[in-house]
């Protein structure tokens, strides 16, 4: 059975006091009314109009009366269940804990052999699949990397190594358009055995992207109604880059992304009243002297820690997002720092999942080995998060008086039964090694970890049949659509 | 209005980001009979070189230097209208086609490299988004131009950049024109990959890459 530890935070922070979530979301409301959002699909601007919505045909924009917003959404269910493929591994998203997921979708793959970059394919997914699945800081899958050696049917691939290598949920974030989406749809329906499995618990879920400022992808929204309709749980993500496609303010940013990812789930619950759907924003900030993406700085981590209190300001799960940091090159102080900010203040904001670990250079560069080291920031977050126990074994009284003053605790039962509860973080504070001997350097050590965890993890392997099944779906959409390869 | 005081002007506005201004100075400057190709040799390069020298030095950011393109892109439609009546053309770097391939909506970068573009002295076609391979091949054809931009930023979208290359190919312009791309997913070995001329990361080296690309000006 796969172990699976997710954070169960004590305390809570919030970045957003109750009144500007109020601002926030008035403003969002405002903007939602007045600006509107760009939403290229005939389909969606038809579902909208029919419910009291202004659509602009021309434009492609659709304005949405406040009442129609908060009716909608007040039929999104806040939480659901995520489910995987063995015991042990639903996830119920009801905000009593926090969900971490690998990152996804980068392009090039480090080479360990050679050091240096490589294109991404499909046997880096089910490689990353493997070690996610051995990994108890891994909930949910995210396809870490693009499977480019099958083209257009790459988000299927994706899939199909996913559900191979690891009995966990997937989130798919690259399956695009009606098309794709069906596919998609039948091959975790023969994940969850039945229909009855594929909607109480879902092995699959969905994430689109928006495309800041206030518009929605064509493809992704069209693939997002195929799956809601089918029931697999669909969110959505604002990416918004301040200064570039959002305003140069952290609210302004948050208030357009609110605006966009809001109006797709609107969109969801007028075509599938109660449809589960999450709500996730992940900031950026344009460095205005080159125009280049930065994730690791201030405003990123704030806003992505308040965009979980928006999210559920909305009465919806959020998908916060963690690591994932600017650097390339792994295990340094800069990276070390840098990825502590989200993984620790987006659970302390409440985040039901939580998406990011194992890539570098903007999510884009997958580094094997770096799951390792954001496995282990993430169990220091899990057990820093756990608080501070005072029950009365915990206060220690007795053993203090035993003890008295001067002296020591070592020779104490009440020490060696705690003692014990102290985790020691593997990477940071190594076993001691015998006199004399060098400690393997960190990164090697992480590698060694991940080398382990390939040679030795097998995950609970699908019966014959589904996999099967899984092969006929996959040539059934090369056949429709990339004939003739 | 003395020439040379607006020729300042015209300068200035550019350089403040004055974009209403520099029209409209550019309007006067007309109606005095002023040199429409002096007007934009004298008085708005000069601006615009000033806005890039501030850009370099760290004084101006991007939204500052996008502003002074905004400024100079409005005085120069008034101007150049102007000069295309007297059957003459001002200097540039060069003509570049962009856009966003073809089932991507994403432009904030293309757009970005377009302004630093024309900031920088070249003339830019901006197809926008969603644009298939025939219509880059179709832009290159009518405009004559050396380099070719081709933006993506999802990994479902990449192929369509090698499809532009093939396009070029069959249509007989590849030997003709540079081809440079870029997006968030994609590298130097994707560029390669695909028999690209060049790869950049951001806007500020897909300037330095174009000029590497075109060699010289017209």
């Amino acid at each position: 059975m796969p172990t699976i530890q997710p954070m169960r935070p004590r305390f809570r922070l919030e970045v957003l006091a109750a009144e500007q979530v109020a601002a926030i979301r008035s403003a969002t409301l405002q903007v939602l009314e007045t600006v509107g959002v760009h939403l290229p699909s005939p389909r969606a601007l038809d579902i909208m109009a029919q419910h009291g919505a202004r659509v602009d045909w021309q434009r492609q924009v659709v304005r949405l009366p406040p009442d129609l917003v908060v009716q909608a959404m007040g039929k999104a269910p806040r939480s659901y269940v995520l489910g995987g493929r063995a015991e042990g591994t639903a996830l119920t998203l009801d905000g009593t804990c926090t969900y971490f997921a690998t990152d996804g979708c980068g392009t090039e793959t480090l080479d360990p052999q050679t050091g240096r970059p490589r294109r991404s394919c499909k046997e880096d997914v089910a490689r990353m699949a493997r070690v996610a699945d051995a990994l108890s800081s891994v909930a949910f899958y995210w396809p870490v990397v693009s499977a480019q050696d099958y083209g257009p049917l790459a988000p299927l691939h994706e899939l199909d190594a996913s559900f191979l290598n690891t009995v966990k949920h997937v989130q798919t974030e690259t399956v695009m358009g009606a098309a794709l989406a069906r596919y998609a749809v039948e091959m975790a329906r023969v994940i969850a055995g039945d229909e009855a499995t594929l909607r109480a618990r879902p092995p699959m879920s969905l994430l689109v992207c928006t495309i800041a400022p206030l518009a929605q992808d064509r493809a992704g929204i069209e693939g997002a109604m195929v799956m809601a309709e089918a029931g697999i749980p669909v969110g959505f993500m604002s990416m918004p880059n301040i200064g570039a496609t959002a305003p140069a303010t952290v609210a302004g940013a948050l208030i357009v992304g609110n605006a966009e990812v809001v109006s797709a789930m609107v969109l969801i619950q007028l075509l599938v009243p109660g449809a589960p759907v999450y709500h996730s924003i992940l900031a950026s900030v344009m460095d205005p002297r080159s125009g280049e993406y930065i994730v690791s700085i201030p405003e990123k981590y704030l806003a992505n820690a308040a965009a979980v209190q928006l999210a559920h300001d909305w009465g919806v799960p959020a998908l916060g997002g963690a690591f994932g940091m600017d650097d390339v090159a792994p295990a340094t102080w800069r990276l070390g720092q840098d990825s502590v900010y989200t993984a620790l203040l987006v659970p302390l904001a409440g985040a039901e999942m939580v998406t990011g670990g194992g890539l570098l250079r903007a999510s884009t560069l997958l580094v094997p080995e770096q799951l390792l080291f954001d496995d282990e920031i993430y169990h220091v977050h899990r057990r820093l998060l756990e608080g501070i126990d005072t029950s009365p074994e915990s206060l220690a009284q007795e053993v203090i008086s035993t003890v008295g003053p001067r002296g020591n605790f070592l020779a104490q039962g009440h020490t060696r039964r705690h003692i014990r509860h102290v985790w020691l973080p593997p990477l940071g504070h190594p076993a001691p090694v015998p006199a004399g001997q060098p400690t393997p350097e960190i990164r090697l050590r992480a590698q060694a970890r991940l080398e382990q965890i390939l040679a030795e993890h097998q995950p609970e392997p699908l019966p014959p049949a589904a996999r099967a099944e899984l092969q006929s779906i996959l040539e059934a959409a090369a056949r429709e659509l990339a004939p003739a390869g | 209005m003395a020439s040379q005081e607006v020729l300042a002007r015209l300068s200035q506005a550019v350089i403040a980001g004055e974009v209403e201004e520099a029209a409209a100075l550019a309007r006067q400057a007309l109606a005095a009979g002023l040199d429409p190709l002096t007007c934009i040799e004298d008085g708005l390069t000069p601006g615009i070189v000033r806005v890039g020298d501030l850009f370099a030095a760290g004084d101006y950011y991007l939204p500052d230097l996008v502003i002074g393109a905004e400024a100079m892109k409005a005085a120069l439609a008034v101007l150049e209208p102007a000069l295309t009546q007297s059957a003459r053309e001002r200097k540039t770097w060069g003509r570049v086609v962009l856009g966003t391939v073809q089932g991507d909506l994403h432009e904030i970068g293309k757009t970005l490299v377009a302004t630093l573009l024309t900031a920088n002295g070249f003339e830019v076609i901006d197809l926008g988004v969603d644009q298939p391979a025939a219509a880059f091949v179709a832009a290159v054809r009518r405009s004559g131009a050396r380099l070719v931009g081709a933006s993506a930023l999802l990994t479902t979208t990449m192929p369509r950049q090698a499809e532009i290359i093939r396009a070029l190919e069959e249509a007989g312009l590849r030997t003709s024109v540079k081809v440079m791309v870029g997006g968030a997913p994609v590298t130097e070995s994707w560029a390669a990959q695909i028999g690209a001329d060049g790869y950049a990361p951001d806007a500020i080296s897909a300037v330095a890459l174009a000029r590497r690309l075109i060699a010289a000006p017209d």
